[in-house]
């Protein structure tokens, strides 16, 4: 996907994530569609797409968040960088696979989050764990693996990956 | 053998003409209640010839009511129709002017309170939340471009919403009163005691370093104390609900529900500069109208 489109995206996702979603909030949390944003451009373009995007999604994110902006740069950047090795070294990936892969990346990127914070003495790190992290991690999960069973069940999503990768 | 001849030797016609003329001119001779033989004489052959007649008129009569039922439910139908779609109308009309009763109800709360603290005051309305799950905050549709800086103040009648903690030049962020990384001087409005107010991880505030000999109480408010930039004095922040002794601490906390919810509000006042009381208003002394 080219320049344009993925600017495009993420500033459509700005307005999802800060007005539509806290609408919908399950268990006081909201996903967060910037990691799963970053997971599957990790996902589909390879560990250099994941981190670009994953990185100018925190940054954007975080001038609309008391986040601070290194933080967030850093978590959806690994994450975005995290997923693109995965997927280059997983020849089949199938749509409860990214699932259960998207919930383990956003779990170890609140993890980070949460401890980060916790270093300021402003968190309790198992609160965060048990009221923050584990919600976020499902709610992101269900997203990204929603997303992608469309995608693969509706597209030949094997093929688009190895043609977009080359 | 000779044959009966039945045909009539006369006009027949003339004669049962003369005789009906007869029978009819007698008829009316006749007293009143043998007029009434024949009405009652004619009774069952009117019951006969109702059935056929009543039938017909059934008939009759259904066709004309569908008819009339087909093309009264026509009109009908359209003005229901229209009926609706004005109520549709009505009842949008209706939310919005209700929505711009409150709204207008809130703008007229808001330009009061402006007067009422006066220094300068920037109004913005609430555009979104976080877009994390990790700190409370809220995005201000005004930013650089309108005069707005990190650690301004952000109230509403009720009370403290918050701080500003990041601007673009277009929008800013304000970490609310509620969040743990918030941090407000506040002053126990009946026993004067001071302390900070800060979030909690569950949603509300706490009054934390209030003396141990204080008497606060379950009921108290708790305001600005004016002694930190960012609010004047005498603000609501929030009322104690809870007073707990920190264990083997010298102070005393306070669980507080915030005047303001945070979560719900729509439109604020940013606080640009403080008012700076004269010397006089500072002291508390009476003004002095001079005589001409």
């Amino acid at each position: 996907m080219n320049v344009l489109v993925w600017s495009a995206l993420i500033a459509l996702m700005v307005p999802l994530q800060s007005v539509l979603l806290p609408q919908v909030k399950i268990a006081g949390v909201t996903p967060d569609v910037a990691l799963v944003a970053a997971c599957l451009a990790g996902l589909l373009g390879g560990e250099l797409h994941g981190l670009v995007v994953g990185l100018t999604l925190g940054w954007v994110m975080s001038l609309f968040s008391a986040m601070d902006p290194v933080v967030a740069m850093g978590v959806k950047g690994a994450v975005g960088y995290a997923a693109g090795f995965a997927g280059r070294h997983v020849v089949y990936l199938s749509w409860p696979m990214l699932t259960v892969g998207i919930f383990f990346l956003s779990c170890s990127a609140g993890s980070a989050t949460a401890f980060l914070l916790a270093l300021n003495g402003r968190q309790d790190l198992w609160w965060a764990i048990r009221a923050v992290v584990l919600p976020q991690g499902v709610l992101d999960a269900l997203i990204g693996g929603a997303l992608y069973w469309v995608a693969w069940s509706r597209f030949n999503v094997e093929r688009w990956m190895t043609e977009y990768r080359m | 053998m000779r044959m009966v001849n039945f045909r009539a030797p006369y006009n027949t016609g003339r004669l049962v003409i003369l005789l009906a003329v007869v029978l009819l001119v007698g008829f009316l001779l006749l007293p009143a209640q043998f007029q009434g033989l024949f009405q009652r004489a004619g009774s069952p052959v009117g019951w006969v010839v109702s059935w056929p007649l009543r039938a017909v008129a059934g008939v009759s009569d259904g066709i004309a009511d569908l008819w009339a039922r087909y093309v009264a439910l026509r009109t009908v139908e359209a003005e229901n129709r229209e009926l609706r779609k004005e109520l549709e109308y009505l009842k949008g009309q209706n939310s919005q002017l209700r929505e711009a009763a409150a709204a207008t109800d809130r703008l007229a709360a808001l330009l009061d309170f402006k007067q009422q603290i006066g220094g300068t005051t920037i109004a913005a309305q609430v555009i979104g939340r976080d877009t994390g799950n990790w700190y409370r905050t809220i995005i201000l549709n005004k930013g650089e471009a309108d005069g707005l800086r990190p650690d301004m103040g952000v109230v509403t009648p009720a009370g403290v919403v918050g701080r500003i903690v990041k601007t673009t030049s277009a929008t800013s962020v304000v970490l609310l009163v509620t969040d743990p990384n918030n941090a407000i001087a506040g002053v126990v409005q009946r026993t004067r005691d001071e302390g900070i107010v800060e979030g909690t991880s569950s949603g509300s505030a706490r009054l934390k370093y209030i003396p141990m000999l204080s008497d606060a109480r379950p009921g108290d408010r708790v305001v600005t104390s004016g002694l930190v930039g960012g609010f004047p004095k005498g603000l609501a922040i929030g009322t104690i609900a809870a007073v707990h002794k920190e264990d083997e601490g010298l102070f005393l906390s306070a669980e507080l529900v915030p005047e303001v919810d945070g979560e719900h509000v729509e439109e604020v006042l940013v606080i640009q500069s403080l008012a700076v009381p004269s010397e006089g208003e500072r002291l508390g002394a009476p003004k002095v109208k001079l005589k001409s």
